[in-house]
């Protein structure tokens, strides 16, 4: 999976505090949003007194005759409401910019078929990328969703906030848990299966079923059939034998499920979880055949009395499914939650929730089975109901945006209005910067600033020199003055670092697009036993520099090139026993007066290719600033 | 149930099965491989000489941390001491080979490792006090028979990671495609062994090209010489008891009159290794003894003094050939960490083994019965500037 990791260390100190500071900073403009709205609506209500009266009344500023929402998608709505704003709380964790890429999505791939890595790769480089704007949008999102669906209890734009959480849960579910898993071996309901965030998405699915839907007597059945059928094959797949689930652990080896929980048992967690997970892994290890048995045997049940819909059956397997959705959550998937890279609680929580509201979808209550589940009359303020959050619309589209309506729909709206529409800010606000991200190529310099820490900008003249390039003709410093010179010191043998710098300095070429022509990329021998033209020709030839105009690889005698790693502090070393050349690398930015403007550390880190985009765009930055006119 | 209740649980009924089956594929994926040919030994081993015998070992870490360096040890004619003479510039983890010019002087291929995709050469005419850089604009193929030299025309093999072989100027100044692998497979010669992979190159003691290949025409000897501008298959006819078994030319080396291959017949635990010797360029050979494997497996293969061959096996087996005429003679159990054999000073033979960063000498004169410590060299492996 290449270019999924960025290679950056998950604690690097540059990337958390941007993190951090990006997030304060769309913090402090998501209050902005929310106050602005809130201020708005203060004022608007100042300013018609038709407003006072009529919002408010009734929770959720609806006329009072709208159907009351049931139960069963109440509980949908604010559980779910809540994981979403949990989730995106979770991933403002200072290590998910440059953590989750590598230590969750690429783990997770890394047992699935090829082509789940293909497509999984894709939206992970694209993060390694982006990590601040991917990070952030991570949160506001999340965030937004949740906090869309706390605050719109009806109409058409709750059930979009339905339809968002399930879009964005197939997002998740997709890109971020690897289709949760299915496609790979080891599957099992016990660690998560099918993938929380599916469940997500089918919550979401279930909360923007028309209004008509919502006291159909199907509903309440169709969903517990559904997670029924579900948990019957779970039980077949966790009976089936050979997968490691029956031995709790044979000859110090520990079986599947006994090995999952040691490892969880690891993750960085107060004491006293750990130990709860080390106790029940322990006991598993002693006795796994009958944990097995037990979870075989209950999923099963539990799945056959979901599947009957009999209320006298689904009741004592809907208490049963609580105390096992409890009892995994804490003891086997550990809260999932902990060790500063959980993305959210697994799927416990989203399954107890689902049967739950599968239960109460069945056994509505006898006020809400007795409201109408057809279309209730219209609001007697016809305008912008969207806004208002307000029961079935009758107005047609242009009869809402007209000025007097949409005045008239501000009039009315109700805290929760206000709310649903900083959600949306929060979610544009997290959108938007990944969006624009996204329709760049390169990668965050944040990436090369992480590894190569940051330069003071400099200005004295560049020490001359004279040698010849890789096409064997003379090339002097002073024979590129007027353009800037972007130089550097390479070993054409190098193993490790020479051929991405060269790689870097190829990238960065390219995009300084038509400055290009008023920019020289240089490179000096930096190996004094293997420095003939031959070879800077060899290594222009591995990396592909033979057809780059601006490129000059410079070479000369050892005692030319000694002086001119004495002028500018190179020390090329010959190191024993099979080393390679040992010499730092530097950048230097020389303007187009021949002086030095500024000192780049170019060890290129752990060279993936976020990180050398990365580096690209800071040389590119750096050539740019050495153009502009001081 | 009704028509929604019954569509959602076929959903999740679909997305269920679809898991089981991949949960369950992974228990199914258990087969058993079949037994593979012998592999050539690894870079390991030695070289003699008119001035020195080199011997080449790996040493350091792991490989996977890239702190495992390839070194080059020599002993100069009439002392029994070795050094450390690995050339310096270049990083060895890719590996080194070895081939030896004409009047003593000896040429090192570095194997291109990480994000070196040629080899780099090196060349010395004072037994490693000095070397010169030389160029090998490809990337040398990970056997110890990568690199060969004709001594009296100066021209070098050189055989490639693809399978393809180039061939030098005199010197080693100009290089030039001799044949690539599909060309070869495709020949007459080619075919009628199957060929699978080139294996090894040298030249005949005229100064023509050989290629060692692997056939999968079981009993044929995949010796391939060039007469004109065809290939041919030269390598020995063997007996009828190796008819059904594929052969292997694990290493093609020639000193002075001689052109000797090691070649291994069968597959798994019950291959068996040949030696054969040809002074005439591959026209005729004459074979030794096969040596069981019995399931251990070859590590290392060094050409000694008089077309002899020394031979590691894994679980510290050695043995020695020095011509057909005698069996293979085993040699005392080898000390831990043998890396390679090497002729010792008198007439014995020499065991590099290596710990980490130290490497000791063994000694086992003719007809001894154990291994006695000779030397110890410490070598300052650069730890990390590979990483």
């Amino acid at each position: 999976m290449s270019g999924m990791n960025s290679g950056i260390n998950v604690n690097d100190p540059t990337v958390i505090a941007a993190f951090k500071s990006a997030l304060v900073h769309q913090g402090i403009i998501a209050l902005l949003i929310f106050a602005l709205l809130g201020f708005a609506w203060i004022t608007v209500r100042a300013w018609l007194p038709a407003a006072r009266g009529t919002s408010g009344a009734v929770s959720g500023g609806g006329p009072v005759a709208a159907p009351a929402e049931p139960a069963w998608r109440r509980l949908l709505r604010i559980g779910f409401g809540l994981l979403w704003v949990f989730d995106g709380i979770l991933q403002a964790q200072p290590k998910m910019a440059i953590g989750l890429p590598s230590q969750v999505i690429q783990p997770t791939a890394a047992s699935s078929p090829h082509w789940v890595q293909q497509v999984v790769n894709w939206a992970g480089t694209n993060w390694s990328y982006h990590p601040l704007q991917a990070g952030a949008a991570a949160v506001w999102i999340q965030v937004g969703i949740g906090v869309w669906m706390l605050a719109s209890p009806r109409g058409p734009l709750s059930r979009l906030a339905g339809l968002t959480s399930f879009a964005w849960g197939l997002v998740v579910w997709i890109f971020g848990e690897s289709f949760g898993g299915i496609f790979a071996p080891g599957l099992t309901w016990l660690f998560g299966a099918p993938g929380a965030v599916l469940i997500y998405a089918v919550a979401g699915g279930l909360i923007a079923l028309p209004e008509r839907t919502w006291h159909a007597p199907w509903l309440g059945r169709g969903i517990l059939a559904g997670t029924g059928l579900f948990l019957a094959g779970m039980a077949v797949l966790q009976a089936w034998p050979g997968r490691g689930f029956w031995q709790g652990g044979s000859h110090h080896q520990p079986g599947t499920l006994a090995g999952m929980t040691s490892g969880m048992a690891q993750t960085p967690q107060p004491g006293f979880l750990a130990a709860w997970v080390r106790a029940f892994t322990a006991f598993d290890e002693a006795h796994g055949f009958a944990v097995n048995l037990v979870v075989v045997a209950a999923l099963a049940a539990i799945g056959v009395a979901f599947l009957t819909g009999r209320p006298r059956l689904v009741r004592p397997a809907v208490i049963a499914f609580l105390v096992l959705c409890l009892a995994d959550w804490v003891l086997i998937e550990d809260f999932g939650f902990l060790g500063g890279l959980g993305t959210d609680p697994n799927s416990m929580l989203p399954f107890a929730f689902l049967a739950l509201s599968g239960y109460l979808a069945l056994t509505p209550s006898p006020v809400a089975a007795a409201q109408p589940a057809s279309p209730v009359p219209a609001s007697p303020v016809p305008a912008s109901p969207e806004l208002a959050t307000t029961g079935p619309v009758t107005a047609g589209w242009r009869e809402r945006i007209r000025p007097a309506s949409v005045r008239q729909s501000m009039a009315t709206a109700s805290i929760r209005s206000v709310a649903v529409a900083g959600a949306l800010g929060l979610i544009i606000l997290g959108a938007a910067p990944m969006a624009a991200a996204q329709a760049s190529a390169t990668a965050d310099p944040i990436l090369a600033e992480s590894i190569a820490g940051s330069t003071a900008p400099l200005n004295f003249p560049a020490k001359a020199f004279r040698l010849t390039d890789q096409h064997s003709r003379t090339v002097s410093l002073a024979s590129l003055r007027g353009k800037v010179v972007l130089l550097t010191f390479l070993d054409p043998v190098c193993t490790t670092d020479c051929p991405l710098i060269a790689q870097e300095f190829r990238a960065a070429g390219q995009l300084l697009g038509a400055s290009a022509r008023q920019v020289d990329l240089v490179a000096v021998v930096a190996n004094p036993v293997y420095h003939q033209v031959a070879y800077t020709q060899a290594f222009d030839r591995q990396e592909r520099l033979t057809q780059v105009p601006n490129w000059l690889y410079l070479t000369g005698s050892v005692p030319q090139l000694r002086q001119v790693w004495k002028d500018y502090g190179i020390a090329a070393q010959i190191l024993p026993a099979g080393s390679m050349i040992g010499h730092p690398d530097i950048a230097y930015v020389i303007d187009q007066a021949g002086r030095v403007r500024a000192e780049l550390n170019t060890d290129p880190g752990p060279g993936t290719t976020a990180t050398k985009s990365s580096f690209a765009v800071l040389l590119a930055n750096a050539a740019r600033n050495a153009l502009r006119p001081s | 149930m009704n028509r929604p209740a019954l569509l959602a649980s076929v959903v999740l009924a679909a997305t269920m099965t679809l898991a089981a089956g991949c949960g369950t594929a992974a228990s199914s994926q258990q087969q058993a491989a079949p037994a593979s040919p012998v592999a050539p030994p690894s870079l390991a081993t030695s070289l003699a000489t008119a001035t020195g015998t080199w011997a080449v070992a790996v040493m350091g870490g792991s490989a996977a941390s890239h702190n495992n360096f390839w070194q080059l040890f020599v002993r100069p004619a009439g002392t029994s001491r070795w050094r450390l003479t690995t050339p310096p510039g270049v990083a060895s983890n890719g590996g080194l080979v070895l081939t030896g010019l004409a009047s003593g002087s000896v040429l090192a291929g570095f194997r291109p490792s990480q994000r070196l995709g040629y080899s780099p050469l090196a060349i010395t005419k004072d037994n490693g006090k000095a070397w010169s850089p030389g160029l090998f604009d490809a990337g040398l193929a990970d056997i110890p028979g990568a690199l060969a030299a004709d001594p009296a025309s100066g021209r070098l093999l050189a055989l490639l990671t693809d399978g393809t072989t180039e061939i030098s100027s005199p010197g080693g100044t100009r290089w030039m495609r001799l044949v690539t692998r599909r060309v070869l497979a495709t020949s007459p010669a080619g075919t009628r062994c199957q060929l699978d992979s080139v294996t090894a190159a040298a030249f005949s003691p005229s100064g023509h090209p050989l290629l060692g290949a692997g056939c999968s025409r079981p009993g044929t000897a995949g010796i391939f010489s060039q007469n004109g501008r065809t290939w041919q298959l030269s390598g020995p006819a063997l007996p009828a008891a190796y008819a059904h078994q594929a052969i292997t030319v694990l290493r093609l080396t020639t000193s002075g009159k001689t052109t000797t291959a090691l070649l291994a017949a069968g597959t798994g635990p019950t291959a068996r290794l040949l030696a054969g010797w040809s002074a005439d360029g591959g026209a005729h050979w004459t074979l030794s003894p096969p040596l069981p494997l019995n399931g251990v497996t070859l590590t290392s293969a060094s050409p000694g003094p008089g077309s002899s061959l020394a031979i590691t096996l894994t679980h510290r087996r050695a043995a020695v050939i020095t011509s057909a005429a005698g069996p293979w003679r085993l040699l005392p159990v080898l000390p831990p960490g043998t890396a390679t054999l090497a002729p010792g000073p008198s007439g014995g033979w020499n065991a590099l083994a290596v710990h980490g960063t130290k490497l000791t000498i063994w000694q086992a004169a003719p007809g001894a019965q154990s291994w006695a410590s000779a030397q110890v060299i410490k070598v300052p492996i650069p730890f990390g500037s590979s990483g």
